[in-house]
């Protein structure tokens, strides 16, 4: 049963469409990792989701309404944005507490989430002095304030060291494990990978593709580099076997989603020789980088 | 609506702006008694008496409204300026309810900060005064109608501050919007109408009519219902038109 569900979202500023005819879902207790280079629209539906940027088209509900309609919106849905909208000279507990306060939670709720986030001990710190990664748990200690079961992230990678990218995995691996929805925003996948059970990936506004995690990983194991002095030879060979390839040098050549038993009986048949085959695990990176390049519809 | 109150209360009481105009505010009217203390008496100006203490408590007065003015402007712009307002809607989506509450907190700040300027004001007038040898009556029935102008002007200000803000959105084009207003059209309308009877009624000229009222003025109540009108006004055009619009 659907949690977040985007249907035909459109957000058009001025000429430009940030974000077009949009649709997925997130299902309940999964962790879904909403992905995209910089620009392809994530922030903006984000944002339209949580009410915040009004759709041209489109809507986008939580539970069933639009986040404006939710009764108590902090119990239910957390959200942490960009790691810049605290008041630098707010301390990080008064932060809490001024949220607490609107949404009618106990304000001791305040340095329970600090904890939760590893920020105790900066409670009393104006914020202004705070690094980009303290803001970024800062941000998801005010996602918690409410103990939502729905959590929106958006980018709470960015900024952190590698240590502090190790933590966050760990900890949405913890709030999924509670059995909270989450949906996380990363222009990488590598940040996100260990900790997701979903993908949905977009690129210019629009829906690359939603899968499981899994079905994503299965596309990765099939690229197989060749090296051959009949590479431009091969190239066309292997197509009539619906096989596509790349040169990617005068003597190499990349088969894509195949086997390397399917490109040597393809040139075993023509006589072609090969010096060097591997069968390539590209990474889930490059996977990614693929499917978004590849969005070049719209200009 | 209770807990929006509390709200902003606790947004102004977790920053140092309140207490940063406050101590500004009691600073410059505290150097102010001390000049019209020393000038007394010099070059024309009427010796200390007992009648000393209205223009000395007074004084400040129209700088506090502006200072309240200041108060509602940054309390509903800064918001916007520090990108706080995305997580108070995040908590309060409809928008209108947040500034309505800004609507009744930043007035109250405007008078907390108008009344301890005044009363430090007071005391030290009052000291200087009867060091001085004059003995000053607390009981001096103008400096009662001082005292309700300046905290029904520090109110009404706060008010117009929030409306300009929640208008413009961004501080800086609110701040110097404002400034325009006073500085340049209003008075530009009031020279070229050359119509008391008619420009009495345009905000800034309502306003002054609160701490200075009768003559070409409105009567102070006048003032304060007409500030107010504008307030309300502002802030409610400011909600349906820029408030409302996308928080990116």
């Amino acid at each position: 049963m659907p949690v977040i569900t985007i249907e035909g979202l459109t957000k058009r500023f001025g000429a430009v469409v940030a974000v077009d005819g949009l649709s997925f879902e997130v299902d309940k207790g999964t962790v879904t990792g909403f992905l995209g280079p910089n620009g392809a629209g994530k922030t903006t539906t984000l944002r339209m989701l949580l009410g915040l940027v009004a759709p041209t088209a489109g809507t986008a509900r939580i539970d069933g309404r639009p986040y404006r309609e939710l009764a108590e919106p902090v119990r239910h849905v957390g959200a942490a944005l960009e790691a810049s909208s605290f008041h630098p000279g707010r301390t990080a507990r008064n932060h809490l507490r001024v949220i607490a306060t609107a949404a009618g939670l106990p304000l001791s709720r305040a340095d329970e989430v600090l904890t939760q986030v590893g920020l105790a001990e900066a409670a009393s710190r104006r914020v202004g002095g705070f690094s980009l990664g303290m803001r970024q748990r800062l941000g998801l200690a005010t996602a918690l304030l409410g103990d939502p079961a729905v959590l929106v992230l958006d980018e709470p990678a960015n900024g952190l060291d590698p240590e502090g990218i190790h933590w966050l995995r760990g900890f949405l691996r913890h709030l999924a494990d509670q059995g909270r929805t989450v949906l996380v925003s990363s222009h990488g996948l590598a940040e996100v990978a260990q900790t997701v059970d979903q993908v949905v990936i977009i690129a210019k506004g629009r829906l690359v593709t939603q899968s499981t995690l899994a079905d994503l990983t299965a596309r990765t194991d099939r690229l197989v580099r060749v090296r051959t002095p009949q590479a431009a030879a091969l190239q066309p060979l292997l197509a009539d076997q619906g096989i596509h390839a790349e040169l990617t040098a005068a003597d190499r050549l990349t088969a894509v989603d195949t086997t390397a038993e399917a490109v040597g009986r393809a040139a075993a048949g023509a006589g072609v020789v090969i010096h060097e085959m591997t069968t390539e695990h590209s990474n889930l990176e490059e996977v990614f980088l693929e499917l978004t390049a590849n969005q070049g519809g719209r200009s | 609506m209770t807990r929006l109150v509390r709200a902003e209360l606790a947004k102004l009481r977790t920053t140092r702006l309140v207490y940063g105009v406050a101590a500004a505010m009691a600073a410059f009217a505290i150097l102010t008694v001390v000049a019209n203390v020393t000038a007394a008496g010099d070059q024309g100006n009427p010796p200390l008496s007992a009648d000393s203490l209205v223009p000395l408590v007074g004084g400040p007065v129209t700088l506090l409204a502006g200072a309240a003015l200041l108060l509602g402007i940054l309390g509903m712009a800064g918001e916007f300026r520090h990108q706080t307002i995305t997580q108070t809607f995040l908590a309060t989506p409809n928008r209108g309810w947040v500034v309505a509450a800004k609507l009744v907190v930043l007035p109250l700040a405007g008078v907390a900060v108008t009344l301890t300027t005044l009363a430090v004001t007071t005391a030290v007038a009052v000291g200087w005064l009867t060091a001085k040898g004059v003995t000053p009556s607390l009981l001096d029935a103008n400096l009662g109608r001082v005292l309700a102008g300046a905290l029904l002007a520090a109110a009404m200000f706060a008010l117009l501050g929030v409306g300009v803000g929640a208008l413009f959105r961004n501080q800086v084009a609110a701040l110097v919007g404002t400034l325009v207003w006073v500085v340049v059209v209003e008075g530009l309308v009031v020279s070229l109408l050359n119509a008391p009877s008619l420009t009495k009624w345009l905000p800034s000229a309502a306003a002054a009519a609160i701490t200075n009222p009768g003559g070409a003025h409105l009567s102070q109540w006048g003032g304060v219902l007409v500030a107010a009108v504008y307030g309300l006004v502002l802030a409610l055009v400011g909600t349906r038109f820029v408030v409302r619009r996308d928080i990116t």
